[in-house]
């Protein structure tokens, strides 16, 4: 149960590396179209042999922004081998299961059918064309990766969310962390516990 | 007895038309949520529901401790008793 007053104002930023800076620009800048709206020209320094570097930055919209790191030198096996699968930050093997590589991404918003559309059809006239455009529980997405391999989201709402959605939610996590504080959690026990919550806390 | 859970959102409603076909099972009301019931199985048929993939996947809000999900794929739902 959250008690204190929720101070925050959404994302300030959000940073990747990059390899591929020519590519990055032309994929957020020229083919959808988001500003240049800072950047940081910096010389290397510190313990680790630090690079130099470039670190710039694209709003996304509401002043929040996606940024980048270019290090001048450096190739993406700073992070370690080249994988089968994965992006510029992260690599993994061809074992590795899909729904894992995808599960962290960024999804950016945008308020109405129209917009999304405007983005799939910028997308669509690119290196980097829409890979699926699926309709979720309330929500529309479209997807592809950017150049450097990252995941990319956009979605609208396709109603507004609930006052009971909320409720709802904090159900769940309260039976989820009943579900994980005891042995072998599974979706099954979840349900079983979320049922007796529903009982318990809700009137008739 | 069987009971399931399932939040009162418009993607659901359809889920909860199709639920109360079988004459067996009643629907009540509990806060924001439809309150299924049966004293033998519950049996969903996906494709009347015409939900899409999902929400049918998502659709479920509890199941009762004396009722357990024995199937939920592209065909149907299915809490039977315990
Ligand atoms: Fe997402």
């Amino acid at each position: 149960m959250t008690e204190q007053d929720h101070r925050v104002r959404g994302v300030d930023h959000v940073a990747f590396p990059t390899f591929d800076p020519a590519a990055t620009v032309r994929f957020y800048r020229d083919v959808l179209g988001f500003p240049v709206v800072h950047s940081i020209c910096a010389a290397g320094w510190g313990p680790e042999n630090h690079p130099d570097f470039i670190h710039f930055f694209f709003d996304i919209g509401n002043d929040d922004r996606i940024a980048f790191f270019y290090y001048f030198g450096s190739s993406p096996e700073v992070g370690g081998p080249v994988g089968e699968k994965g992006d510029a930050y992260a690599r993994f093997g061809a074992d590795v299961p899909e729904y894992f590589v995808r599960s962290r991404h960024l999804a950016i918003h945008v308020d109405s059918e129209h917009d999304l559309l405007e983005y799939r059809r910028r997308l669509d006239a690119s290196s980097w064309p829409v890979e699926m455009q699926i309709q979720h529980e309330t929500i529309e997405s479209i997807y592809t990766h950017d150049p450097n391999g990252y995941m990319f989201e956009i979605t609208r709402a396709m109603r507004p969310v609930t006052p009971q959605e909320d409720d709802d939610a904090n159900l769940t996590i309260d039976a989820l962390l009943d579900v994980v504080a005891g042995p072998e959690p599974t979706f099954g026990k979840l349900l079983a516990r979320k049922a007796e919550l529903i009982v318990e806390r809700v009137p008739v | 007895m069987t009971t399931l859970f399932v939040l009162d959102v418009p993607e659901n409603i359809s889920v909860v038309t199709v639920a109360v076909e079988d004459p067996a099972v009643t629907v009540g009301r509990r806060g924001h949520y439809h309150e299924i019931s049966a004293d033998g199985p519950i049996v969903i048929d996906r494709r009347a529901t015409g939900c899409r993939h999902a929400v049918w996947y998502s659709c479920i809000a509890g199941v009762g401790r004396d009722g357990r999900i024995t199937q939920h794929d592209k065909n149907a739902l299915r809490v039977d008793p315990v």
